[in-house]
């Protein structure tokens, strides 16, 4: 999971966010002070049809 | 000899939130407790260092509005969290430690301490945790 900082009391706003040790995420989430940026997933690949027919 | 001054205005975050803007009072005491150790044959007594206890108390001004006083604390009373305190807003130095507490608890939090005509302020205490202070 990944964070991204949501106000400049945190830091930068849109730079991602990396807790330090003993951080209470869950605390910052709550008070919108960061937002939670889920993870894309892979791209599933382009279905192509193959012919495994072979003409004679 | 000669003596250093400097005008008092620490930066503090809590839980990596910048709360500098919001206090006016910060008090970060490092704690060692006193363990006796006093034998038979002593005409003193003495002491052996036990457990940490660090504790840092701060007042700050109360606001509910979006990122600030209320909002920062409101998810923190009953957790631990990390907070940080230096001595100016200045690069961390030598001359400019930064302090941290990690694992600090919150155990209360005054939600209202209103008084007529006046700015409603709090006392938060942060017990505990792991002291550490870095010079860069």
């Amino acid at each position: 999971m990944t964070y991204t900082i949501a106000s400049s009391k945190v830091g930068v706003i849109g730079e991602p966010f990396i807790p330090a040790d003993g951080i209470n995420v869950a605390a910052l989430l709550e008070g919108g002070f960061i937002v939670e940026q889920s993870t894309p997933k892979p791209k599933k690949p382009a279905k192509t049809s193959t012919d495994t027919n072979e003409e004679i | 000899m000669a003596t250093s001054t400097y005008l008092s205005n620490p930066t503090v975050t809590i839980n990596s939130v910048d709360v500098t803007d919001q206090c006016s009072s910060a008090n970060l005491t490092r704690v060692i407790e006193a363990l006796e150790s006093t034998s038979f044959g002593k005409t003193a007594r003495v002491y052996v260092g036990g457990l940490e206890n660090s504790t840092l108390t701060l007042t700050m001004y109360n606001s509910f509005s979006a990122s600030e006083t209320y909002s920062t604390l409101s998810a923190l009373v009953g957790t631990s969290t990390t907070i940080t305190i230096k001595p100016t807003s200045a690069a961390t130095s030598a001359t400019n430690p930064i302090s941290t507490l990690t694992g600090c608890y919150l155990e209360t939090l005054p939600i209202v301490n209103a008084a007529l005509g006046a700015l409603d302020t709090i006392d938060i205490v942060l017990t505990g945790g792991v002291y550490s202070v870095a010079t860069s």
